[in-house]
């Protein structure tokens, strides 16, 4: 199995086709192989991944797996506390910090019978990025690595585009899962706000943080959805609702659905590339010839959104670090503390006005989608750039991904081609608030239409060629 | 974007937040606080650009017993 998705790999380790520790095992000769030159892993434990391996087998042998996910080699980005292993943030502040715990969700995926391979690359404390004055390198693009990655999920993005792992831990603050997974050419889900507990994950804002998986394939996000959703009282925002029942998503369709295009956004306000326009209107002829209605669907402004997710982003942001903010400033990166600074400049009332901003948004979309069940734009605006001409100030340039943290909505980014760079771009499909499994199944749908899975990065020593 | 504040003024805000800033940091900051501003005064009108009622509620609701 050259490269396996978790669906595949589940079903040949149920046929004794594969065992867990040949597929830990060759998970962790290509990271050895390759990842000199991605740097998606900050740390790798191939102890701990070989002994989960074999604790899978045996189980698999007794005929007694712990379920689909028993053996599947995963890894997690590194805010999220693994007890006994360095959790680091990607950050001097933290480079020696050992938890003594597991956050619920690694708890989940180790219960699941995963077999952890390491701690994954992320931007330093999920916000600045990328960056070369920390103690770690920025993470390289798999199709190219003089490329971005996008974040601040970047490692698990490279990680999992270049088949290192099959699927891993993603957060999402203003679309930090989404992001990578577009520019990764992967599938990524940021679940609806309070599905997934955020407990045992450092945090960067709290009313926008989201935890949620990145794998090869729609299919697999729902799998390792399936395995982390749920109630959890260590969360204070956890929403107390039970998983979803994603086991049906692969077969459940979108006939009679009603998808909202959101031409405004990709077309006029920020206007994405031929390839990514392309792909989107290619997405809407999957949907619509699979049984859905597609209309146009009017938003307010990514202006508005971003303006209410930035503010309330950097301010809970400030709160957070304020402490070391204050006493150890020059020991953060130079992207993410001055990102954070401004956050410290915000009044009670400006904080204030942009959480009542926030309510008007989430009516307006609540709205709008009265009478489309989803919404289709773009993740991204096109292919990945080049990694040393990513501004350090985007106020310009709201993105497509943070209005969904604003309003907590389901939104799933998936591969939908490739640019005239031979890069992969995305689509993003969003739903109502716990309407995760219609973003899944038609996200199923749209790919597979799509066709766009069959291609790979080519990985040549430790440096990668384009995909072919 | 041009900052509404001298740098003088922006200088005390940062210090009031407790930022131990050089200059060159306050100089970086100060370039890019104008942009703040106006995101700032966009979130100060509601969403149909009237002025807000006052009675308009944030997004966060207390709940008793919750927090």
């Amino acid at each position: 199995m050259a490269f396996p998705t978790i669906a595949s790999a589940s079903r040949a380790l149920a046929a004794g086709q594969v065992s867990p520790v040949e597929l830990a095992q060759t998970c962790l000769d290509r990271i050895a192989r390759h990842d000199g030159a991605l740097h998606s892993f900050i740390l790798t434990t191939p102890e701990r991944a070989l002994a989960d391996a074999r604790a899978s087998e045996a189980r698999w042998r007794a005929k007694a797996p712990l379920g689909p996910l028993d053996g599947i080699p995963v890894a997690h980005k590194d805010i999220y506390a693994t007890a006994g292993i360095p959790t680091t943030a990607h950050s001097r502040l933290l480079q020696d910090w050992v938890p003594d715990a597991d956050g619920t969700v690694v708890r989940l995926w180790r219960e699941a019978g995963t077999s952890m391979l390491g701690k994954l690359a992320t931007h330093e404390f999920a916000f600045g990025g990328p960056s070369f004055d920390l103690p770690w390198p920025p993470v390289r693009n798999p199709w190219d690595t003089t490329r971005f990655t996008a974040g601040s999920s970047s490692g698990t993005g490279a990680a999992v585009a270049a088949g290192f792992i099959l699927g891993g831990t993603g957060s999402d603050t203003g679309g930090s899962i989404r992001g990578p997974a577009a520019l990764c050419g992967i599938a990524g889900i940021k679940p609806t706000y309070g599905l997934c507990s955020r407990a045992g994950i450092l945090p960067l804002a709290w009313s926008m943080d989201h935890a949620g998986p990145m794998a090869w394939t729609v299919e697999d996000c729902a799998m390792l959805l399936q395995a982390m959703a749920g109630p959890d009282a260590a969360d204070p925002a956890s929403a107390g609702r039970a998983a979803p029942d994603l086991r049906g998503i692969t077969t459940q369709g979108v006939k009679g659905l009603r998808v909202g295009v959101v031409r405004q956004w990709h077309e006029v306000e920020q206007p994405a590339t031929a390839a990514t326009l392309a792909g989107i209107t290619a997405a809407a002829d999957v949907l619509r010839q699979a049984g859905a209605e597609v209309r146009d669907v009017a938003l307010p402004s990514l202006a508005d959104f971003y303006a209410c997710g930035w503010l309330l982003m950097v301010t809970e942001a400030f709160t957070a670090h304020e402490p070391w903010l204050r006493t150890r400033f020059n020991d953060y990166g130079e992207l993410l503390r001055d990102r954070m600074a401004l956050g410290g400049l915000i009044s009670g009332a400006d904080y204030v006005q942009a959480v009542r901003r926030r309510r008007e948004l989430c009516a307006a979309v609540r709205d709008a989608m009265a009478d489309v069940d989803l919404l289709l734009t773009a993740s991204a605006p096109g292919e990945a750039p080049p990694i040393d001409q990513v501004p350090k100030w985007t106020f310009d340039r709201p993105g497509f991904t943070i209005p969904f943290n604003v309003t907590g909505q389901p939104a799933l980014s998936l591969c939908s081609g490739f640019g005239d760079g031979g890069l992969p771009v995305s689509v993003q499909l969003a739903g109502r608030p716990f309407e995760d499994a219609a973003v899944l199944a038609a996200g199923v749908v749209a790919e597979a239409g799509l066709g766009t899975r069959d291609r790979r990065p080519v990985l040549i020593g430790n440096a990668s060629s384009r995909g072919a | 974007m041009t900052s509404s504040l001298t740098p003088e003024e922006f200088a005390a805000l940062a210090r009031r937040a407790g930022l131990p800033l050089d200059a060159a940091q306050l100089a970086t900051l100060h370039a890019v606080h104008g942009h703040v501003e106006a995101m700032v005064a966009r979130n100060r009108t509601a969403l149909d650009g009237e002025a807000r009622g006052r009675a308009a509620e944030p997004a966060h609701v207390f709940v008793p017993g919750q927090g």
